[in-house]
């Protein structure tokens, strides 16, 4: 698998976080991208739905919430009605069993060619590296994915992989790659890539796609793209595997509305996907289309053992992509420095709880999770965007601190910080000694500090233990006047005496 | 109706004069303000960097040390918002730790939103309100004119405040108040985050800084003391000259209730 969102564990954050600011490409391309997502966003929910835009995310939430809470029975129920439809239902405990199941059904069929519409799952079990070993070609047939591709890059953001990338490289690749005529022109680009996929399409032996939602009633999947891809990776090959991850399941098509509604005005600002594709059993007698045979291979990979943890709520997940656009980290640091195709404020909770889910889920095998992504739980500022932006209320902030809350558990956070606040804390129950060390540090900052600007403070531009990473770029500007408690203390007439003094 | 200030560790080492201004605007509205001595720290520090059972000990402590006042008033919007949405989540439910930090979190608010919320002040009337006490200056002839901007605290988004503090600056006539573009995004500062990520951290606050001087504001007004120790020691670094102040202080300049300084 790429090593840029399969990295070597355990994944160090901090250097390609680094790298990633200083980058000043990957600064334009994703901060444009994500504002002008971001802002379309909220302008089209604020167009389209106004106030009942709220009430729409929590229809949303609990319905997802509660196929989450019946997630026994609703597979159940589309195992029946997609197996009364003549698709072959798989079940996946793990991402190798996946891809094993998909290699069984590609050598029934001698498979050497597959084309694939975009998928997250399919990056998460590693199933382009596994059909490859296996001597199977596979065309990613959605044009961001094709082009990182035939560069060998990865996608770094959910809904837009290339999101870091840009026409000029594009033209470049496909110049490289395909032997095509330079052209920056986004239309004559796309049908470079389109004349060269159309062949492919109809000789390919498989085809392959994920699945934004499962429907149990109806036994069907149901596949949101923009570019029609997934109809011509479902329409042309004789056989079609969907891998998709359990919690895809929601009651039916009775329940589909509110999340159609959502998926796309929250991850492109559209009304809907340009396509909105249902996948029901194969080919029937007298159609003329569509493949001899569907699978379905249910993806587990951690997922049950989420289910079953205090980080369930993270399964209502659409992938919309939302919470990266609004992130102001992604938006600085880019979707490959969180080492994972889930990148941005979801993936930083999601990779390491499905990698601890999935440790869990061998006996045997340490629950390794936060152990490979320590970094991840501290890489943001906690500004809740994340949560304001999810169109099924998943309070992203929240699952952050639980998860310093295990870093500190397993001793995965710096010593040194937990001593400090340690202290802090311990002082703050002493308000005499607190104050005295407020007035200390106040002190210090008079003796050898700079006063200059409104003279109000002084300013420190070298700070010890915590305070360096302060000081790398920033002042550290205290006020060394006369102190509040003073002034307040000196001015007449007192009130009376307030409670809690110590 | 009894009110405290709470003033936060971090206003108290390092923007007293936030403070002061908090208590003279809420004494322009006929606010008396007390202020409990044995206040330190709300335990932010600790929650925020998973040590939750130390914060709960000072979030049981202020519950205590709040518990004779009707209505506790702060500046930091980010401390206001660890009290009303946090604190509650360290107990366990019917607690009674629990019910009293949920009190706690009943009676809390951020300086604006007790003008604008639980005092029902109109901004456009606050000149003309009488001062409760003598000693304080009488209205203003003349307001602040430098030209300024609002940076809202991320923590107002949970107590639905956040994009509030411009809009009330503007109508109580604090001088030339600029929208900010992309306000929205946060500085930067994120507690220890800017320790953990200084890179990142101060990328954003350049950002920031970048989107104040476009305006051509002068004077930035941040609704939290550590955003605005971020900013300020980021502008202080590179030579900048911006002022960054409290609501409370454009406030109290704007009502003539403090002086500008030179």
């Amino acid at each position: 698998m790429n090593e840029l969102i399969a990295p070597a564990l355990p994944f160090d954050m901090k250097p390609r976080a680094r790298e990633a600011v200083r980058d000043l490409k990957l600064q334009q391309f994703v901060g444009n991208a994500t504002h002008l997502k971001d802002t379309q966003r909220g302008g089209i929910f604020g167009r389209d739905f106004g106030p009942d835009y709220d009430d729409l995310r929590t229809v949303a939430r609990d319905t997802k919430q509660y196929a989450l809470d019946h997630l026994d029975e609703l597979l159940e129920r589309f195992i029946a009605n997609a197996e009364q439809s003549g698709a072959k239902v798989h079940a996946a405990t793990t991402g190798r069993e996946a891809c094993d199941i998909a290699l069984d059904i590609a050598r029934a069929h001698a498979a050497k060619s597959c084309v694939k519409s975009k998928s997250m799952v399919t990056e998460e079990i590693g199933l382009l590296p596994a059909f490859e070993a296996a001597g199977i070609k596979t065309l990613e047939t959605d044009l961001g994915e094709f082009i990182l591709q035939i560069d060998g890059d990865a996608p770094s953001h959910i809904v837009t992989p290339m999101i870091h990338k840009d026409r000029v490289a594009t033209a470049k690749s496909f110049v490289r790659e395909l032997g095509a005529r330079y052209t920056e022109d986004p239309t004559e680009l796309t049908m470079i890539a389109r004349e060269h996929m159309r062949g492919l399409y109809r000789a390919a032996d498989i085809g392959v796609s994920g699945a934004n939602f499962l429907l149990a009633d109806e036994g069907s999947a149901v596949i949101c793209t923009n570019e029609g891809n997934f109809d011509l990776s479902v329409g042309g090959p004789p056989v079609h595997i969907v891998f998709v991850g359990i919690e895809k399941l929601i009651r039916g098509a009775r329940d589909l509305a509110p999340f159609l509604k959502l998926l796309a005005r929250s991850g492109t600002a559209q009304p809907l996907t340009v396509y909105t594709s249902f996948v029901r059993g194969p080919r029937r007698a007298g159609e003329h289309g569509g493949p001899k045979e569907v699978h379905f291979v249910l993806v587990d990979a951690g997922r049950v053992g989420v289910l079953a943890s205090e980080k369930r709520d993270l399964l209502r997940c659409i992938r919309c992509g939302a919470c990266l656009n609004a992130c102001p980290v992604y938006r600085k640091v880019g979707g490959h420095a969180y080492g994972s195709m889930y990148a941005g404020p979801i993936g930083a909770v999601l990779t390491p709880e499905l990698e601890r889910a999935q440790g869990t889920a061998s006996p045997g095998q340490p629950a390794a999770g936060l152990t490979n992504y320590p970094d991840l739980p501290r890489a943001s500022s906690l500004c809740g965007a994340c949560y304001e932006a999810c169109p099924v209320k998943i309070d992203i902030p929240k699952f952050l601190l639980h998860d310093r809350v295990r870093l500190r558990a397993q001793g995965l956070s710096p010593k040194s910080e937990a001593r400090v606040l340690a202290l802090w804390r311990w002082l703050a129950e002493r308000p005499a000694l607190f104050r005295l060390a407020i007035g200390a540090v106040r002190l210090h900052a008079r003796m050898l500090g700079r006063k200059d600007g409104d003279g109000e403070r002084a300013w420190l531009s070298r700070a010890p233990g915590p305070g360096a990473g302060w000081t790398q770029s920033r002042d550290l500007g205290i006020a060394t006047g006369e102190s509040f408690r003073d002034w307040f203390a000196s001015r007449e007439p007192r009130p009376k005496k307030p409670g809690g003094s110590q | 109706m009894r009110v405290a200030l709470f003033t936060t560790c971090l206003a108290e080492a390092l923007a007293p004069r936030a403070l002061k201004a908090t208590v003279l605007v809420l004494e322009h509205c006929g606010v008396a303000v007390e202020m409990p001595t044995a206040q330190t720290c709300c335990g932010q520090p600790m929650l925020s960097n998973g040590l939750p059972a130390d914060a709960a000990r000072l979030a049981r402590r202020m519950s205590e040390i709040f518990a004779p006042y009707d209505a506790v008033v702060t500046p930091s919007g980010s401390c206001c918002s660890v009290v009303r949405e946090k604190y509650a989540g360290l107990f366990a439910e019917g607690s009674r730790d629990r019910a009293a930090v949920e009190a706690l979190a009943a009676k809390t608010f951020e300086l604006v939103e007790f003008l604008e919320t639980k005092l029902g002040i109109d901004p456009a009337t606050l000149r003309a309100k009488t001062c409760s006490r003598a000693s304080t200056a009488t209205p203003p002839a003349t307001t602040t004119t430098a030209p300024l901007n609002c940076h809202d605290a991320c923590h107002l988004r949970g107590i639905h405040r956040h994009g509030c503090t411009a809009p009330f600056l503007k109508a109580a006539g604090c001088g030339d108040v600029r929208d900010l573009p992309d306000m929205a995004q946060c500085c930067g500062f994120g507690g220890m985050f800017s320790t953990q990520f200084p890179e990142v951290s101060t990328a954003l606050g350049e950002e920031k800084l970048a989107h104040v001087a476009s305006t051509g504001a002068s004077t930035l007004v941040a609704s939290d003391t550590g955003c605005a120790a971020h900013l300020a020691g980021l502008a202080h670094r590179k030579n900048v000259a911006l002022r960054v102040i409290s609501p409370a202080e454009a406030l109290a300049e704007s009502l003539g209730l403090m002086e500008i300084p030179a």
